[in-house]
């Protein structure tokens, strides 16, 4: 109902546009914004198209919008892979949905005791998740003790665990707190007897939603697209992620072209073992679709984060 | 009742490990380069209840990639990591030997004290030609000494040119007429045979279309230097014997400054002007698929390739026509790129360095260990024939194609499909007359000099390709490259690496 109305323009006054800019202003940002979202969707569209050319298109036109026959060839090539790329397929929804979840819930587990006034320790907290964010301890550190301490190699674990709490993240969420929940909840649940995980649970959480929402999208992001862990902890192929799958075709492919030179008729047999350039973009396909579906479902709350809270016009 | 098969349990499992504590097989880590593997269980059965019987150990191989070797490499020395017992190694990419077996990340294999090579490695040291153990010989962290074991493959280096014969003789030529022409006087049947087939198909048809450093390398014989992977110098070959010093001596000169070099340029230029060149090869991103492409299309007449011994029979089988390579220099000639191309290390932390040599030895002197790891199990990934040459069967091997050259002693295994029986004793024959150049073994220590080093392979890298192929114009773009790598202290390096060369000839 809501939405009707505010649809409804001035009856009987055409030319008068009730707090709008003019039509010419709005046809330009119309048009500014639809060759922005056509940037965003041609590369894809490419890509797709690309994985129907045939190879003998490629090889003799290059990529190319209309190629000289299509194919359903990389799909077949893709499909006849077998195991390793439906237990990729696995792996990346299994290392996103466990990866997410902790790292979400994490993130606002430090976040809210940030947020309390009331925590005497949240400056140093706050410093300490602040620091991190500008000193590392670099990558051989890093890796020394991860594998050899954690024992981060070759499990899940190396995959999730790494990637779990984000400062930048915990920053955000920290800041959503303060503008979106105002103290006073806080403190009116505690004058009618609510414990601590009941305040949280049940009464800030249902508030910050939209920048959980926002969070676990970032989130759910960056360990589907994440590739590097696999590369330094995981040599178990059975581990792999789609998109170190990938990866790694892409990087076999350029290696072998870079050390031509070197590698002559060898490398040359070896290109041939490695997956076809339209395949490849077969498995861009196969791994855009999923977090393309994802987008429409999470967007609901990060419009409703964009606009929540500060003064409405 | 419980109590009793508790016990029982109990008692089963005692026994179970009594036998297992006696003589279990030790377990050796390989990681491995170039590998396309994605199920290797049944072979690993196969040749670990082998291994087992025979030597006491059993293997896991680790498939590194082309693409992931060097990182999970990187990773193992820099971190200490005991995780691999044996490791590949080679000089040619940023995994390089000899800078590994200096840090001490491997175990000198005929270490005076403790010589492994000669005490569980007999058969191997006498199953490899004594020049590969010599040109693995390396300055490390325990003395001037074998490192790695390497691989007995085509270890001389063989550039040609790759020449399109069905094509060629289409128009009247010979495979005679090109040889004797030579690069400088192929100008008339590039003309012809472009003429010809664009008149044929109405499409422009790019006749000399191949990789340029390798045509560099073929017209001028400046083989590849061990440490200037980015082809900064050049060291000329004596054109007849390539055991011999060179025109300028026993010395390099600034790969782009030399009379030689113009001279191949401005014809390579004249070329290109004339339209015989894609100007796709000229440009980084695109060349290595464009020459590629052409010649698995056949689209081309002459091209380049680092070939081996009779590639011709796989090359004219895949492409439809009759391939023909012209070697550049009169025989393979022996560099430490190609003797050092695949070599396996022993992990300077590995716990079972005894058990790693003794399975380095077994599986360069069995040929049953080596077909099993390299072609998988008989009658699931291959077939013999009646001529007792591996046929491979398509699915299995999709699964199992380890990079052969990468394991080790290849001129044990059967040889393939085409081949022929005695494939292997001709290979080695060939490889048997290859010439040494003289700075074989020399590798060059650029690390005192790594800031000039990175600024002038940045400033070669943006005119090199341009000039290996004919684009660059050469009366301006060259002057300005040599006058930028003047300005750049290329002599710095050149003085440097000389010094160099002097002292390990004077050893």
């Amino acid at each position: 109902m809501t939405v009707k109305a505010n649809t409804r323009t001035v009856k009987g006054n055409h030319s008068f546009r009730l707090n709008q800019i003019s039509r010419r202003t709005e046809a330009l940002f119309h048009v500014i914004l639809g060759l922005f979202a056509l940037a965003c969707i041609i590369p894809f569209l490419f890509v797709i198209i690309i994985s129907f050319s045939s190879e003998d298109s490629i090889r003799t036109i290059g990529y190319s919008f209309t190629p000289t026959a299509w194919s359903l060839s990389a799909y077949e090539q893709v499909f006849k892979m077998g195991d390793q790329l439906w237990r990729s397929y696995f792996n990346s929804f299994l290392i996103t949905i466990v990866g997410t979840v902790l790292s979400v819930a994490m993130c606002v587990l430090y976040a809210y005791p940030l947020y309390r006034k009331d925590y005497k320790l949240r400056g140093f907290f706050s410093f300490l998740n602040f620091f991190t964010m500008i000193f590392g301890g670099g990558l051989i550190p890093t890796y020394i003790i991860c594998r050899n301490l954690l024992g981060l190699s070759n499990n899940y674990a190396a995959l999730i665990v790494p990637l779990l709490v984000n400062p930048f993240n915990i920053i955000v969420m920290r800041t959503f707190f303060q503008t979106s929940v105002p103290f006073d909840l806080v403190e009116a649940a505690t004058i009618d007897g609510s414990g601590e995980y009941n305040t949280l649970l049940r009464i800030i959480l249902p508030i910050v939603k939209p920048g959980i929402a926002t969070i676990a999208l970032l989130t759910s992001l960056a360990f589907w697209n994440e590739w590097f862990l696999c590369l330094l902890y995981v040599t178990d192929r059975s581990l792999y992620p789609l998109q170190y799958l990938l990866m790694e075709m892409q990087r076999n492919a350029e290696f072998l072209a870079r050390n031509s030179s070197m590698l002559g008729a060898v490398g040359a047999e070896a290109a041939k073992t490695l997956p076809t350039q339209t395949m490849r973009m077969a498995v861009v396909v196969f791994i855009v679709l999923p977090i393309a579906c994802a987008y429409p479902f999470f967007q609901r709350y990060v419009i409703a984060g964009l606009t929540i809270g500060s003064v409405k016009g | 009742m419980k109590k009793f098969l508790s016990l029982l349990l109990a008692a089963m499992m005692l026994l179970a490990a009594i036998p297992a504590m006696a003589d279990s097989p030790v377990e050796i880590t390989i990681l491995l380069e170039g590998n396309n593997v994605t199920d290797d269980a049944a072979v690993l059965e196969q040749l670990n209840a082998y291994l087992a019987e025979k030597i006491g150990v059993t293997v896991k191989p680790v498939w590194g990639t082309w693409s992931n070797f060097n990182d999970l490499a990187l990773n193992a020395v820099n971190s200490g990591s005991d995780e691999y017992d044996i490791m590949f190694t080679c000089s040619w990419t940023s995994n390089e030997y000899a800078p590994y077996a200096q840090k001490g990340a491997f175990v000198r294999l005929d270490d005076p004290d403790d010589n492994l090579l000669a005490e569980y490695g007999k058969e191997l040291a006498e199953a490899l030609p004594a020049i590969l153990l010599e040109g693995a010989v390396t300055d490390g962290i325990d003395g001037e000494g074998i490192y790695a074991v390497p691989g007995f493959k085509d270890f001389a280096q063989m550039n040609t040119w790759d020449v399109n014969v069905t094509l060629l003789e289409k128009y009247g030529y010979t495979l005679e007429d090109v040889e004797k022409a030579g690069f400088y006087g192929w100008g008339d049947i590039f003309a012809t045979v472009k003429a010809g087939e664009e008149a044929e198909t109405g499409e422009t048809f790019y006749p000399f279309i191949f990789e340029g450093a390798v045509a560099e390398r073929n017209v001028n014989l400046t083989p590849a230097v061990a440490g200037d992977g980015n082809s900064v110098l050049s060291y000329y070959m004596n054109a007849e014997d390539a055991a011999q010093p060179g025109p300028n001596g026993n010395a390099f000169v600034s790969k782009y400054s030399t009379p030689e070099f113009e001279k191949y340029a401005k014809q390579m230029h004249e070329y290109y002007l004339a339209g015989y060149i894609d100007p796709a090869i000229a440009i980084g991103e695109t060349a290595t698929d464009a020459w590629r492409n052409a010649q698995n299309t056949a689209r081309y007449l002459i091209s380049t390739e680092v070939s081996l011994y009779g590639y011709e029979v796989t090359t004219s089988a895949q492409r439809g026509i009759q391939v023909a390579y012209i070697m550049s220099t009169d025989s393979p000639y022996i560099d430490n790129t190609s003797v050092q191309g695949a070599m396996m290390a022993i992990s300077a932390n590995s716990a079972h360095p005894v058990e790693a040599m003794k399975f380095l030895n077994i599986l360069n002197t069995d040929a049953y260990v080596m077909t099993l790891m390299n072609y998988g199990i008989e009658g699931v990934h291959y077939t013999l024939n009646d001529n007792g040459e591996v046929v491979f069967n398509a699915d299995a091997r999709a699964t199992y194609s380890p990079w052969t050259n990468g394991l080790g002693n290849v001129t044990i295994l059967p040889p393939q499909e085409g081949q022929g029986a005695d494939f292997q004793e001709r290979f080695a024959a060939f490889y048997a007359g290859a010439k040494k150049l003289p700075i074989y073994g020399f590798t060059f220590d650029k690390s005192s000099l790594d800031t000039e080093f990175a600024t002038i392979v940045n400033i070669k890298d943006q005119y090199a390709l341009r000039l290996f192929t004919g684009a660059a114009d050469v009366d301006t773009e060259l002057p300005e490259l040599i006058q930028k790598l003047n300005d750049a202290g290329i002599q710095k390096i050149v003085d440097e690496a000389n010094a160099q060369l002097e002292a390990f000839l004077a050893d």
